[in-house]
């Protein structure tokens, strides 16, 4: 995706180690906003 | 057809297990042609037909349930990797799942004759909370349909297999060949890959400590867009991101570039 932006001329750069390691270091999180989430079905 | 008796008389019911649990584990080892050659070693009399049954459905249920488990316990996750072959992964999981939820449970009793969905079907039943003991019966009945075609198969057309096998070995020198031809023509495709692929290694990398100082002046958050590029896949109930990070939906990723601002510096994440 990174790759994708910069050949249409955005400045983009990729986060070393994701969320993972944002979350490991202990930085500020928040809750996935709930119209973003989407859910299997489920039998029951 | 000779050496694969003896080998069946003396491994057959070890071969079997490994097969059949192999397979349904999600390992591309077809197990019908051992359950074949099983039916006609056990028309032979080098084997036990009820051993054989009983030993097929074993490993087979065994396999699924752990799938299923897979599945009840790491919800998308085991999904995820079982399509990740697929174009979109994303849309091979809601679109599996929409169709199983619709006829789940016939799909269970079927699976097993359908490449693709009888590794997809147990985690999925786990994943959408089928009842246990629904889903190994429906899966008992499934294995017992599979695993009863084929060793009948062998075991009633045990002369046929014999001249099929005969003339397999005959012709080995072109199987081999095929196999190799097979090999250099997947590693062909690895490599091309592999060349095309050394272009994304030339990106911009950021570590989290320098985008954290980045974030934490005024400057560097006004000049900044975090976007999380994982997929729904990650997006269970309770599901955490970056805070003040926006979703940049991977599928979409030309539309979602017209609403995206130039003047920014896109920091992307993902798992």
């Amino acid at each position: 995706m990174a790759h994708i932006l910069s050949q249409n001329g955005f400045d983009a750069r990729v986060v070393v180690g994701g969320f993972s390691a944002w979350q490991r270091a202990g930085y500020p999180i928040e809750p996935v906003p709930q119209e973003d989430v989407v859910l299997l079905p489920r039998f029951r | 057809m000779n050496e694969l008796l003896i080998l069946l008389s003396r491994y057959g019911y070890l071969i079997i297990f490994a097969n059949l649990f192999l397979e349904s584990v999600g390992l591309p080892i077809p197990a019908a042609p051992i359950l074949v050659a099983a039916g006609a070693a056990a028309a032979f009399g080098s084997l036990k037909i009820s051993t054989v049954l009983t030993i097929a459905l074993t490993a087979c249920v065994l396999g699924d349930f752990l799938l299923y488990l897979a599945g009840r316990y790491t919800g998308w996750a085991i999904l995820g990797f079982l399509c990740r072959l697929s174009v979109s992964p994303e849309t091979c999981i809601l679109r599996s799942a929409e169709s199983f939820y619709k006829r789940g449970r016939l799909t269970l009793v079927l699976s097993k004759f359908l490449p693709g969905i009888n590794t997809m079907a147990p985690p999925m039943a786990g994943s959408m909370n089928m009842r246990l003991a629904e889903f190994l019966g429906l899966d008992l009945l499934a294995a017992s349909l599979y695993i009863s075609l084929f060793v009948g198969l062998g075991f009633f057309f045990s002369h046929l297999v014999s001249a099929i096998a005969d003339g397999i070995a005959s012709v080995r020198h072109v199987f081999y060949w095929s196999l190799l031809l097979g090999l250099v023509v997947y590693s062909i495709y690895r490599l091309r890959n592999y060349w095309k692929g050394r272009l994304y290694r030339y990106v911009a990398r950021v570590s989290v400590r320098d985008l954290a100082a980045k974030l934490a002046s005024r400057e560097g958050a006004a000049r900044a867009l975090v976007a999380d590029t994982r997929s729904h896949g990650y997006y269970d109930r309770g599901a955490m991101r970056i805070r003040g990070s926006v979703r940049l939906d991977p599928n979409a990723i030309l539309e979602e570039m017209s609403r995206l601002p130039r003047e920014k510096e896109i920091y992307l994440y993902c798992t």
